[in-house]
């Protein structure tokens, strides 16, 4: 189903600070959209306020047709996985799947049915009669998948259901979370505050910051042209190479004036005019590093190298200035050795410094 | 830390003489329960006798106490299944609900812990006077609740908040009310708190003197009441008050094995920890 | 789809009434809850002290049917009353001497506890007993452990060539058997709490302290003590109001005899106005308790939240 956010304000009475603050949003039938920011930034209430489990101060909440705002959880028709919680521990794995069929008067047979196939969908036929002390963290909140799934939500919300669980298993749930996703078709609404499972899961990622929606896009769009400051920030790691400075007139076109470096500016940045303060950042994957320099580089010193597997991510003194590059690591580099910075133009930024916003021609 | 054979020898030591020191009045005592009347008072102590229930039969059927036995069963359990009823359900809400004035409300309720009974004493034995309810069971039920409830609510709230609000929240998303997942779902996890709580409470009610000897009449008269008159009488019957005693703590110590690691929190106002 | 999302919905009628009821659930769900307790509460407690404190300004016999409004002189009889200041300064003495003896006894225990590894739960056990017997049970052994005649205690005292002694019955001892009693019955709730206090303690701070040969005692002075303090400072409060009320265990070993040297402000207060009949003054004399052990757990209080606002 299709969820929609109309003008959804939430204060907590102990909180001097807004929790959401007037945000408005579409959620496609279908989609798998991701809340993505920082602790505290709002995406966990938004997430509980579509639940029916906080009540917002004004605003409404669609599911599909149905104004939701003021309808318990329970007649919502959706579905919640929890962060510190997957499974009632008094009960069995499979008493905790028949959990949200019972309240519906299904017949005995009918509910072992369904227990049996969405166990199997999520890989925890096998553990049925286990007691919740008996499965791993990875395995309950599997289970807590499952019982999310029976009832056959409208919409699935699941609020940083991997955070608990070590590495290597929150990519592989991950992938099984898209799976089901795809096999189900449901709408699917998924808080995190790790960038990459956001990245790797959503089709829309909503970016949230101190209650406001700060962008909404897909994966590729949050990355490649983040609204604002925040976005460019927060979104990709290592983080965007970011320095304040001042627009000039260049010749017949413009340039920024990062105090000591200037830098001509690409006319993607129709917003930007003479004597301007701005922000100007660039992505370190878009910094590469050459021997020989070339008009528009900018020299430094290669001051400090950290290697990650098959990328290398070196850090350049310019003046006051430390640049981080993202490099292939068999790019030959070494501590102190004096090098030429060059700028993939299509991996600037341009940001107006007062207002935050990208002066970026926006799609 | 290393410690050396010395210190850990004299720690034994002293511990051991601090645990003597608390058995040995304890166990004399249970024994004269026991004891035929000749030997009730002995110098020296005689500890090997044969061990006889007249004691228990006399303060029984004598002394009435199994009428103030009745008294205090009634009136402990009474007001601890009051106590809960009430507290329980307010323990739940403070540990969840953080509203304006959620974290006053909790502390002035603990406060209420540092009353004296003679504070609360007085006045109830004006006001049971008007209301009739002097000398009844259900009077002393009511003066018990003055500090039980803030117990209540106090231990209450401590299970409750280690029980993480998703699970009931769970429950709620997936088609119960509050009170639905609370019964289902909470109640089960939170069912040994509740336990302990309610034997720790029991303890308490059960000991208490003070309330009972100003506001229970001849008829509620409960065993602690009983057990001090025995001490006013011109000659002592030790044999038959050890028997009053033994009976008053002898659920009391068993209570107390089955919930030793609860009790501490208890005892100190879950303060600790 | 239509967009039915861009019309702003209009509550009416029934629907408007049932919103309306839903949003109020939301909003007072708490008070659902708590509303039984808190008026029970308020019935069983705060209303007896409100009465109470109206009491203390009339005058109130048990067979008065006036009861005359007398402003102050209740509060000006008890606090010129010669009794009541022996009485105080007795409670005070209690309090002191009982409140410090469990207070070292207890953290002694707890600290000697840590030394030991064999026999530590049946210590605990065993020190648990004390606190949960009622404390008449606990009066009524001692008065016979205390017996001149046939007494253990000094029937041991004796075997050790020492004169037995009239415990209870002697004005230079009742006061001193009395308040070893009650330390025998309390300690072992400050050894709990601080026992429960020490496991509870990080053990960084005292390998690092260890690693830069920090002796014992400066560890335990500069570590354990400031990390200890709420909890110290939990445990004396609770011990200080409890031992400021004491009635059970004199009530029973000396009745506040012989010669009022153990007669402490609850026995007072309870023969003011049940054996004296004098109901009003008993109350007022109740109310200055209650101010002075408010003032007390007010200060202690003030002084743990600060402590532990500062980490």
């Amino acid at each position: 189903m299709k969820v929609v956010l109309q003008d959804l304000v939430k204060q907590y009475p102990s909180s001097s600070s807004v929790a959401v603050n007037h945000v408005n949003l579409t959620i496609d039938n279908g989609e798998l959209a991701v809340f993505l920011g920082p602790s505290g930034c709002g995406k966990t209430t938004t997430m509980r306020i579509i639940a029916g489990l906080e009540t917002p101060d004004s605003g409404h909440v669609f599911i599909g047709e149905r104004d939701v705002t003021d309808l318990a959880s329970k007649d919502r028709r959706v579905a919640m996985v929890f962060q510190n919680f997957s499974m009632y521990p008094s009960m069995t794995v499979y008493e905790n799947i028949a959990f949200p069929l019972q309240v519906l008067k299904l017949s005995k047979d009918e509910i072992d049915r369904q227990v049996k196939e969405a166990a199997g969908l999520v890989g925890v036929g096998h553990l049925l009669q286990r007691s919740s002390r008996q499965v791993s963290g990875g395995e309950a909140q599997r289970v807590a998948l499952a019982r999310s799934m029976v009832r056959r939500p409208e919409v699935f919300l699941m609020d940083e259901p991997l955070s608990s669980l070590d590495a290597k298993l929150r990519i592989q749930l991950r992938m099984e979370i898209k799976r089901l996703h795809q096999e189900t078709g449901t709408t699917v609404i998924f808080v995190t505050h790790d960038q990459e499972e956001a990245m790797s899961l959503g089709d829309k990622i909503v970016v949230m910051d101190h209650g406001n929606v700060q962008q909404v896009g897909t994966p590729q769009e949050v990355f490649f042209n983040p609204r604002n400051v925040f976005v460019a920030n927060f979104v990709g790691t290592p983080t965007m190479n970011m320095f304040d400075g001042t627009i000039k007139p260049n010749g017949g076109g413009l340039c920024v004036d990062l105090a000591g470096i200037e830098l001509k500016l690409p006319d993607r940045f129709p917003g930007a005019g003479p004597g301007m303060p701005v922000t100007w950042g660039v992505r370190p994957e878009s910094v590469k590093i050459a021997d020989e320099g070339q008009p528009g580089d900018v020299p430094g010193t290669i001051e400090l190298i950290e290697a990650l597997g098959s990328r290398q991510q070196v850090f350049v003194r310019a003046g006051d200035k430390l640049f981080s590059a993202m490099i292939d690591a068999l790019h030959p580099v070494r501590v102190g050795e004096r090098v030429h910075l060059r700028f993939d133009h299509r991996g600037t930024h341009l940001f107006n410094a007062q207002t935050g916003l990208s002066l970026a021609e926006q799609h | 830390m290393t410690i050396s054979l010395r210190q850990r020898l004299s720690a034994y030591v002293i511990l051991g003489i601090l645990a003597l020191l608390i058995v040995i009045p304890l166990i004399a005592g249970a024994l004269t329960a026991f004891k035929p009347q000749i030997i009730w008072v002995s110098s020296p102590p005689i500890w090997i006798f044969q061990p006889t229930l007249e004691n228990f039969e006399f303060v029984f059927i004598q002394r009435q106490n199994l009428l103030h036995l009745r008294n205090s069963l009634i009136i402990a359990t009474g007001s601890v299944t009051i106590a809960l009823i009430l507290g329980v359900p307010a323990a739940y809400a403070l540990a969840r609900f953080r509203f304006r004035g959620s974290k006053g409300l909790l502390q002035w309720l603990i406060s209420l812990r540092m009353i004296p009974p003679i504070v609360v004493a007085l006045p109830f034995y004006v006001l049971f006077q008007t209301f009739d309810l002097r000398g009844t069971h259900f009077g002393l039920i009511l003066a018990y609740l003055t500090f039980l409830i803030p117990l209540v609510i106090w231990m209450m709230r401590g299970y409750f908040v280690e029980i993480p609000s998703a699970m009931e929240e769970s429950a709620m998303v997936e088609g119960y009310s509050r009170l639905q997942a609370l019964r289902k779902v909470v109640l089960p996890v939170v069912t040994p708190g509740i336990i302990a709580t309610a034997l720790l409470n029991f303890i308490f009610a059960w000991n208490e003197y003070f309330l009972a000897l100003i506001l229970g009449g001849r008829d509620t008269s409960t065993l602690p009441v009983a057990a001090a008159t025995y001490v006013g009488r011109a000659r002592v019957e030790w044999g038959n008050l050890f028997a009053v005693n033994l009976i008053i703590m002898l659920p009391v110590i068993i209570l107390t094995i089955i919930l030793r690691r609860q009790l501490v929190k208890g005892l100190a106002l879950g303060l600790v920890e | 789809m239509t967009a039915s999302t861009e019309v702003k919905p209009v509550a009416t009628g029934a629907g408007a009434f049932r919103r309306w009821l839903y949003r109020m659930s939301q909003k007072y769900v708490h008070w659902f809850f708590i509303a039984p307790a808190l008026i029970a509460v308020l019935v069983v407690a705060i209303y007896p002290i409100v009465y109470s404190t109206g009491l203390s300004f009339f005058r109130v016999t048990f067979d008065s049917r006036e009861r005359p409004f007398v402003l102050f002189e209740n509060f000006a009889w008890v606090l010129s009353d010669p009794d009541y200041r022996v009485v105080f300064g007795n409670t005070l003495l209690y309090v002191f001497v009982t409140v410090s003896g469990a207070f070292v006894l207890g953290f002694g225990a707890a600290l000697l506890l840590r030394r030991i590894t064999a026999g530590r739960n049946w210590l605990r056990l065993i020190l648990l007993l004390p606190l949960t017997i009622a404390p008449i049970v606990v009066g009524l052994t001692w008065n016979w452990m205390l017996d001149p005649l046939f007494g253990l205690i000094n029937w041991i005292l004796t075997g050790l060539g020492l004169p037995p002694q009239t415990w209870l019955a002697s004005t230079s001892t009742a006061r001193i058997a009395v308040m070893l009693v009650d330390i025998w019955q309390w300690y072992p709730l400050i050894f709990l709490i601080m026992d429960a206090g020490l496991s509870g303690l990080p053990r960084a701070p005292y390998e690092s302290a260890r690693l830069e040969g920090a002796s014992e005692w400066t560890i335990f002075r500069r570590i354990t003590l400031p990390l200890l303090r709420p909890v110290i400072l939990v445990a004396l409060l609770l011990r200080t109001v409890d031992a400021f009320r004491t009635f059970d265990l004199v009530r029973v070993m000396t009745d506040g005899g012989p010669a009022y040297t153990t007669e402490t402000l609850s026995l007072y207060l309870y023969r003011t106005a049940f054996n004296f009949n004098k109901l009003s003054r008993a109350g007022a004399g109740s109310m200055i308790m209650l101010l002075v052990i408010g003032i007390i757990s007010a200060l202690m209080f003030r002084y743990l939240y600060r402590d532990v606002e500062r980490r």
